[in-house]
């Protein structure tokens, strides 16, 4: 297994009304490719920021950050859009799955802004509704399902994109204990077999029980 | 996918979606109102203007009517019935209309009044000055010896339909001329001064009062006003000594300097329209859009780009604005086939004594420029709300990570 993020004295940084908040703080950290991560710490510990830099949804400030080889500070806005649309996939606390779309549609959106052909679309929203067991739900608006099921949905989006990584912040937060068990297992057994990098962010015991590998943050840095 | 999950937008918040387009559709349909009433006003009174005043324009001796002469038929058209002929052989040229205007005193019984007197060709004139509006009696086509005179004038001398009327003319050797001629008619046109100061009687009888056969003017009947260029070709090519001179540089004081003024007004009616409809849309759609900031982000997260995000904004500002547009043109086709189809009855205008009815004179090209005004006023609210969102942070978006 190769070596998919590579960082080096990661430092962040961002402003609360007039407070400077030290996020992250000199953190290096290497990921494997097809691993399951999980980063641990309390609230504030910079988990989410860790995430946003490893998501490209922030910009580094301070350190490197090497996704596949590629240095993050380097590319450009369209080469970011390209590597977030193609080879990773997110899953939110909040599932933000669109509302006004069914559950396969969901899954389809960002196929379709993939440029896929239809047969493709088609096939891999199937198969990923039945690999995360709601295929008979694909017809259901998000408002119609459950918070797993939504969680699920939101899981399957990002899994048929075919992404080398799958980011989740909390993903488990807003479900009960025996739902989140079950997005766990799905989250792990993609690792497992499929070979995605998965890396998700979570203060469940039963999450970093399950993780390969568990990074822990406090005040920024890894302890 | 984009446009489906923009329609699919739109239905998110129906009351709201609903909202935005009535804005774009009243917007829409008041300015196609306040353009069609315009153009029905202006067209009404270019009609007016040149069916019952000055034709389509008028030939004059060169600088004619800047000076003032105090023998001016020296200065009036010779050999009118040559050019009449040379006229009548241009395109679009579908009638002349020699014409002399003269100061006059005019006798009824013991009251004597001043007018401003015009020879016309009675018969062939009434062809086309058609909008003389007679309050009694009729033109001057079935009557050698008859006068038509304004309302006020006829008011002034007492007289009615049938009357001898003696007219008092000086002559081009200076001698006083007189003609006693019966009225056939009392004419209206609504403007006071015309009306009170204005008689017509035949050319002939005219031109034997002033002792000339030269005329003062030749009006132009052609078939359209865009036939004018034409003709003012052919005159400063062919007769450098005279000028076509366009009925809205006759009328420049009332028709001309209408058409300016309304055409100014509806500049100003116009900016505060689409200024109220974008203002509406945007806060609006402001709203909406910060309501779905974290969807947004999600898209950006997923490798849209700003530039993606905006284009989906657009398609749902897009989709508002035609559905509001065509729904505002169709309503106000509708209004003016059913409740205003036979016009808008409008007080008199300033220097016009009688009502009047506006009929609103809309046209494909009007109804095309008018939706692309809402449509772009719909589409350029969306997109200014958006460009917030469409330039946040992507974390930030995001909110909750």
């Amino acid at each position: 297994m190769g070596v998919l993020y590579k960082g080096e004295g990661i430092a962040f940084e961002y402003r609360l009304g007039t407070q400077a908040v030290q996020a992250l703080n000199g953190v290096d950290i290497a990921i494997e490719q097809g691993g399951f991560y999980c980063l641990a710490g309390p609230s504030g510990s910079g988990k989410t920021t860790l995430l946003n830099l490893l998501g490209l949804i922030d910009d580094m400030q301070t350190g490197r950050l090497l996704f596949d080889g590629a240095e993050l500070a380097e590319l450009s806005e369209a080469e970011k859009n390209r590597i977030r649309r193609f080879r990773i996939g997110f899953v939110f606390q909040t599932f933000n799955l669109f509302p006004v779309l069914r559950a396969d549609e969901n899954v389809a959106y960002f196929l379709h802004r993939q440029g896929l052909p239809r047969s493709e679309i088609r096939q891999r929203v199937a198969d990923t509704l039945h690999a995360v067991g709601l295929w008979e739900h694909r017809h259901k608006r998000p408002a119609e399902m459950s918070g797993g099921q939504r969680q699920r949905i939101a899981i399957a989006r990002a899994l048929a994109k075919k992404p080398e990584v799958i980011l989740g912040d909390e993903p488990t937060a807003s479900l009960d204990q025996e739902t989140g068990k079950g997005i766990i297992e799905t989250l792990a057994s993609l690792a497992g077999d499929a070979g995605v990098t998965v890396i998700i962010s979570s203060h469940d015991p039963m999450v970093l029980t399950r993780a390969k590998s568990v990074i822990t943050l406090r005040d920024g840095r890894i302890v | 996918m984009l446009l489906r999950l923009a329609l699919r937008n739109l239905l998110r918040n129906v009351r709201r979606t609903v909202a935005l387009v009535l804005t774009v559709a009243i917007g829409t349909g008041s300015l196609f109102v306040f353009h069609g009433f315009n153009n029905g006003i202006m067209n009404q009174y270019r009609d007016n203007t040149v069916h019952a005043r000055f034709g389509y324009g008028q030939i004059q001796t060169h600088g004619y009517g800047e000076r003032v002469y105090e023998r001016p038929w020296e200065h009036w058209i010779e050999h009118p019935q040559a050019l009449r002929s040379e006229l009548l052989a241009l395109p679009g040229v579908r009638q002349v209309f020699p014409r002399v205007e003269f100061p006059a005193l005019l006798t009824s019984g013991r009251i004597t009044v001043s007018g401003k007197g015009q020879g016309v060709d009675g018969p062939e004139e009434y062809k086309f000055f058609n909008t003389l509006n007679f309050v009694a009696g009729s033109n001057l086509s079935s009557e050698p010896k008859g006068i038509v005179l304004g309302i006020g004038m006829a008011r002034g001398l007492g007289t009615g339909v049938g009357d001898p009327v003696t007219v008092l003319v000086r002559g081009a050797r200076g001698e006083m001329n007189r003609a006693v001629l019966k009225v056939t008619g009392i004419f209206h046109t609504g403007l006071k001064e015309f009306d009170d100061s204005v008689f017509r009687i035949p050319l002939k009888v005219a031109s034997g009062l002033l002792e000339t056969d030269r005329v003062e003017s030749i009006a132009l009947g052609l078939t359209t006003a865009e036939d004018f260029p034409t003709v003012d070709d052919f005159i400063r090519t062919h007769h450098p000594e005279l000028e076509a001179i366009p009925f809205s540089v006759l009328d420049e004081v009332y028709y001309q300097h209408s058409v300016d003024w309304l055409d100014a007004q509806f500049g100003v009616i116009q900016l505060i329209i689409v200024a109220i409809v974008v203002l509406g849309i945007f806060n609006t759609v402001s709203t909406g859009i910060l309501e779905r900031k974290q969807e947004i982000g999600t898209l950006r997260a997923n490798g849209e780009s700003r530039y993606d995000i905006m284009r989906l904004l657009g398609l749902e500002g897009l989709t508002l604005g035609v559905l509001g547009a065509v729904l505002g043109i169709a309503l106000v086709v509708g209004l003016n086939a059913t409740v205003l189809s036979h016009g808008i009855l409008m007080p008199p205008a300033p220097g016009i004594t009688r009502q009047f009815l506006v009929m609103l004179e809309l046209t494909p090209l009007m109804a095309a420029t008018t939706a692309a005004l809402g449509i772009s006023a719909a589409l350029g609210a969306t997109l200014v709300a958006g460009m917030r969102v469409a330039r946040m942070g992507i974390a930030e978006a995001l909110r909750a990570w």
